[in-house]
């Protein structure tokens, strides 16, 4: 694989700021709401452009790895401080940056422990932003369980409906998660032969036998695929949306949920490609019975926010479906659909929470015609569901179009489910549309504000970039291909 | 090609037409929703500027030979070739004249219609995105791209359905046309992907021409031509996929004229046009294509017959003579199609205009109620809606006319009698709605008139609403008389090998003129002449008044379909198996787990008694584990 050393620690930088933030707000006194948020909106805001600045100057003809750091830290166990990005991560780490900002400016209105919720919210996105750049397996680990620990928290303290119930249930998946990921980890370290935990080396073909691989891939599916929501390993996913704040709602549809299939791409996928193209067909069997169960579970829910959730179940089915087809659309596909995704979910949970904020009622019979109330705020809402409904001119339509290309090649009758699947998706969202934000007006909402400028721009901000991408796909494919094209042609048949 | 000075006028046009109505809907959403003014302005002028450049584009083009095509790959990083760009050829150089034509008119029209309403600005801004949606699927180069804006034509159909957004039945009516048009645009968009992933091109222009197609099982390409079609079914309305229509009169009768008749639904028969050498490959798809353009037709205008509601029988109309254009294309008849499609959006759009007059200003749907309140009295609008009237009806000279006797022409080059027969059918059925609803609106019962006097002056029509109607009028009077030129025209540019249409002797014309008479003089003596009761023949059947009325129980099938499949049956399983079973599952496992802490704890209390016991316990296992 091609490595490009980074002429300047863009990636160790953007933690930096992530840690620098934190600190920073440790020591502001607690009763500085403003400059605590303005504060946080600065240091995310640098994280933005840093990220903003690293995908723009990828070189995408040459590919490969690039800005790369790598610090020895533990020769004895081969463990070193080992960064990267490539056409797969990178367009993770912008989602990041992206939501990460927006997270910020959608809890501006945050009045209650204002100080230890951006403490924590930081240390949840410094672990989201180094398990996406690292390349060491070791702190791939360390980075998942980074972002773990802050998350209770934040639900439980922050959080609305069920919230106690909520974390608890979430910390338990995901510890579940990982307890699956670190066996396989220390099994594929021990297997290699080479003391290493450092994942460019680890990826060099022939150094585990297909059983190996067989084995490793399973473990690591499972546990990355909890955090993904893989059916049907997926109902702490939309107890915990509903649980969290929205900022935080938004950082985990939006990230979290990437970090699961990233990690299934990133560490299973591309470690254990053998066992990969074994348990193809059952990646792609949970996938799209996540997808339709997804959506129909979803019609039934009377929670803005439940609606939500399980529609990211069957969205990352959507993903699922496309890593199981072993093919390079469908990578393709599946890189894209998390990103779109992401921005997606985020502009859902910002415009649910900021309606939320104001009506205080998420039950979707409780609100009505708020389009007249609040037409930016629902407008905002009501674009985030036509792409989350595959609309073309919008970012998702792609990714869609591609995963269910590829899945007619490799799985047609999955292809078909998936495809007859949109319908339903489109009968739950627009019902949900229909019922909160048309109808006649709901006499209690009467003299509720539109949002103003200030807090529409987080919401504007997501709602462009849906825009842009699904007009030019191009800007984010062909990022994502100087990966995918070059995995797939390496790939032992 | 590209390169030529005429050809890089061409694409500067087609840039212009498509591109400023975007950028128009862009800036009316964005920023300039507080000032209505501007806004229509800023959505008139970008018609305006798209109906100059294709009445352009056609001056240019009038002798074009082979098509021209702009394309550029689009997303072609993604291991995905498909080319984005504009494709111009004889038939769409039509389409985009008749789209702008409309889109102007309508948009004119609007400005007095929509008057004072409160989504005035959002209105306009919509109907910018749809000006971009519509003209660009026209102008589209390939399938994929096609796709693309036959959705976002969808979108605007589905936001100016739902437009008055407060009125339930109203944002019921767009979800329902968004929903069915979404069934059919499932199976189309399958139907794209597998002739993609088998021929690996989707560009329209080769599609034409055959040759990539050459290979295909025919039975393969018979499975991709009825896939697409599902997309023609939704989005034209036809059976079974029929009834969203009716409902999407819901909206503002301006969006009605121009989506819901004369643009938007006709992208499905555009679509049939477009792909006609390619579905013509298949004789098999194509005699289904022609039964369910004929079961729309007739289920359609029994559908009409029994109608009150003055629009909902111009939907029924509209969905009727969609499937005509869909018999007629089907039956071989290319031109024939096209030229009714042709007229269709002029007189129809006609006939909804006018009913938009009475509706804005009488408030009412009820052809009852406004023949009671004196809609005859409005000159202009009444007049008009006589003259597109006749045009449906297929009374001569209209234009009406001269396209139905060419569908009727090319049925009767059909092996089997029976199309015909249904064909003319429809055409008695045709004349019999439409004369029933003008007889009844230009003769109001006495009795009713005595007992609500009217002292209403003769009421005024607003010019910007009028002038509309006068052009469109006249468009309807002549345009029949431009049919050779138009044949000429768009069959020079058709693929050489094709049948389109067959010589037949007159008689099929004779019989399609003396049954539309027919239609007009059983609707008089019904609902026109002296002392008629204004009672139709269906009205005294009450079986078939039912089963008309209740459009033969379609809508009841469907409603019965997601309730009980999807919503009380998938969903609430699924919705059971989450509760119940998997998350009953995950706690029972923890609880589980609770529990034994529970009894490994009695282990651990620290009374003696019990440690002894373990103590015990453990050196007899071990012993009894070394002995053996």
């Amino acid at each position: 694989m091609h490595m490009e050393p980074a002429s300047f620690p863009f990636l160790s930088a953007i933690l930096l700021s992530c840690i620098a933030g934190m600190f920073t707000i440790l020591f502001i006194p607690e009763e500085k709401h403003r400059l605590i948020k303005q504060v946080s909106a600065v240091f995310s805001g640098i994280c933005l452009l840093l990220t903003l600045y690293v995908f723009f100057a990828f070189n995408r003809r040459v590919g490969g790895m690039q800005f790369v750091e790598n610090i020895p830290w533990i020769p004895s166990l081969g463990i070193s401080y080992f960064n990267g990005v490539d056409g797969f991560s990178l367009p993770n780490l912008l989602l990041t940056g992206i939501v990460f900002f927006t997270g910020v400016l959608t809890m501006w209105e945050l009045e209650n422990r204002v100080k230890e919720y951006f403490a924590l919210y930081f240390v949840l996105v410094a672990g989201v932003f180094g398990l996406f750049m690292s390349l060491d397996l070791f702190f791939i680990f360390v980075w998942y369980d980074v972002s773990l620990f802050p998350m209770y928290l934040l639900i439980a303290i922050w959080g609305t409906t069920r919230k106690e119930y909520g974390a608890m249930k979430l910390t338990l998946y995901l510890l579940a998660g990982s307890s699956l990921i670190l066996p396989a980890i220390i099994f594929l370290w021990a297997k290699s032969g080479i003391n290493t935990f450092s994942f460019v080396s680890l990826m060099h073909p022939g150094l585990f036998s297909p059983a190996d691989q067989k084995f490793a891939f399973l473990l690591l599916f499972l546990g990355f695929g909890i955090l993904a929501a893989v059916w049907p390993m997926h109902t702490w996913s939309p107890d915990g949306h509903v649980a969290a704040p929205h900022g935080v709602s938004m950082v985990h549809a939006g990230v979290l949920m990437k970090i699961g299939a990233f990690g299934v791409l990133r560490v299973a996928i591309m470690l254990c490609p053998l066992g990969w193209i074994y348990w193809a067909k059952l990646m792609a069997v949970l996938a799209v019975i996540g997808i339709i169960y997804g959506a129909l579970v979803g019609l039934r829910q009377t929670d803005l926010k439940y609606v939500i959730g399980y529609s990211s179940v069957s969205h990352m089915g959507v993903v699922g479906l496309g890593l199981s087809t072993v093919t390079v659309e469908g990578l393709n596909g599946a890189v894209f659909q998390m990103f779109a995704h992401g921005i997606m979910t985020a502009l859902l949970f910002s415009s649910v929470g900021y309606i939320y904020d104001r009506t205080h009622t998420k039950a979707i019979p409780e609100l009505g015609g708020l389009s007249r109330i609040m037409p930016v705020a629902s407008a905002f809402f009501i674009l985030a569901a036509l792409a989350g409904i595959g609309l073309p001119g919008l970012a998702n339509f792609w990714g869609e179009l591609l995963v269910f290309l590829a899945a007619f090649k490799v799985y047609p009758l999955f292809g078909v489910i998936a495809v007859v699947t949109l319908v339903v998706t489109a009968l739950f969202m627009l019902r949900v549309v229909q019922k909160a934000f048309y109808g006649p007006q709901n006499p209690h909402f009467a003299g509720l504000k539109d949002l103003s400028p200030w807090l529409g721009t987080p919401r504007a901000i997501l709602a462009a970039v849906l825009l842009i991408l699904g007009l030019y796909p191009s800007l984010l494919f062909n990022v994502i291909r100087t990966a995918s094209v070059p995995f797939m042609h390496g790939l032992p048949r | 090609m590209p390169g030529s000075p005429s050809h890089t006028l061409d694409l500067a046009a087609m840039i212009a037409a498509t591109m400023l109505p975007l950028a128009s809907c862009l800036v009316i959403l964005i920023a300039a929703r507080s000032r209505p003014r501007l806004c229509a302005a800023l959505s008139i002028g970008s018609a305006t500027i798209a109906l100059v450049c294709s009445i352009a584009l056609m001056a240019l083009n009038s002798k074009m030979g082979a098509p021209i095509q702009f394309t550029t790959d689009f997303i072609a990083s993604s291991g995905l070739n498909i080319g984005f760009g504009f494709l111009l050829d004889r038939l769409n150089l039509l389409m985009i004249v008749v789209v702008s034509s409309i889109c102007f008119l309508v948009q004119v029209y609007s400005l007095g219609y929509m008057a004072g309403d409160s989504g005035f600005s959002r209105y306009y801004g919509f109907m910018s995105l749809f000006t971009w949606a519509m003209m660009s699927l026209s102008l589209s180069a390939s399938l994929l791209q096609l796709y693309f804006f036959w959705e976002l034509v969808g979108l605007s159909s589905y936001l100016l359905i739902g437009f008055w957004y407060e009125k339930f039945s109203a944002t019921q009516a767009g979800k329902k046309a968004f929903i069915m048009t979404r069934a059919g645009d499932t199976a189309f968009f399958i139907g794209i992907l597998v002739l993609f992933l088998h021929t690996g091109d989707l560009s329209i222009a080769n599609l034409g021409s055959r040759a990539p197609l050459a290979h295909l099982s025919p039975s393969f390409l018979t499975l991709c031509a009825l896939l697409i079609f599902g997309g023609i079914v939704g989005k034209s309305a036809q059976f079974p996929l029929l009834t969203w229509l009716p409902d999407a009169m819901e909206g503002p009768t301006p969006v009605s004229a121009l989506l819901h008749s004369a643009t938007m639904v006709a992208a499905g028969v555009y679509l049939f046009a477009r792909l006609f050498p390619f579905f013509s490959l298949s004789a098999v798809a194509m005699s289904v294509f022609l039964a369910i353009g004929t079961i729309s037709m007739l289920l359609a205008s029994t559908m009409a017959m029994v109608s009150r509601d003055i629009k909902k029988v111009w939907a029924y109309s509209t969905i009727s003579q969609l499937g005509f254009m869909i018999m007629a294309l089907a039956a071989g008849g290319y031109f024939a199609g096209i030229f009714h499609l042709t007229t269709h959006a002029g007189f129809k759009a006609l006939l909804f205009l006018c009913s938009g007059v009475f509706i804005h200003h009488f408030e009412t749907n009820d052809v009852y109620e406004l023949s009671r309140r004196g809609a005859r009295r409005m000159l202009i609008p009444m007049v008009s809606m006589v003259l597109g009237a006749a045009a449906l009806s297929g009374i001569p000279p209209l234009s009406g006319y001269f396209s139905k006797e060419a569908v009727m022409g090319s049925l009767a080059g059909l092996a089997d009698p029976v199309w015909l027969a249904a064909g003319l059918t429809g055409v008695f059925l045709t004349a019999y709605y439409t004369f029933r609803l003008i007889f009844i609106l230009l003769f109001p019962r006495k009795s009713e008139v005595s007992s609500a006097p009217s002292h209403e002056s003769a009421p005024h029509t607003a010019p910007a609403m009028a002038l509309p109607l006068i052009i469109l009028a006249t468009v309807t009077a002549v345009l029949g008389f431009f049919e050779t030129p138009l044949k000429h025209f768009l069959e020079n540019g058709m693929i050489p090998g094709i049948v389109t249409g067959v010589r037949v002797g007159a008689w099929p014309h004779m019989a399609a003129l003396a049954l539309a008479l027919a239609g007009v003089a059983l609707a008089w003596t019904e609902f026109g002449r002296k002392g008629a009761e204004q009672i139709g023949f269906i009205d005294r059947i009450p079986v078939l008044y039912r089963l008309f009325s209740e459009r033969w129980y379609i809508d009841r099938f469907y409603a019965l379909l997601v309730d009980l499949v999807v919503d009380r049956g998938l969903s609430r399983l699924c919705n059971l198996n989450d509760r119940k079973v998997i998350d009953g599952g995950i706690e029972g496992v923890c609880g589980a787990t609770v529990e034994s802490g529970k009894v490994t704890a009695v282990l651990q209390t620290g009374m003696v008694q019990y440690r002894l016991i373990v103590i015990f316990a453990v050196l007899a296992l071990l012993s009894l584990y070394y002995y053996y």
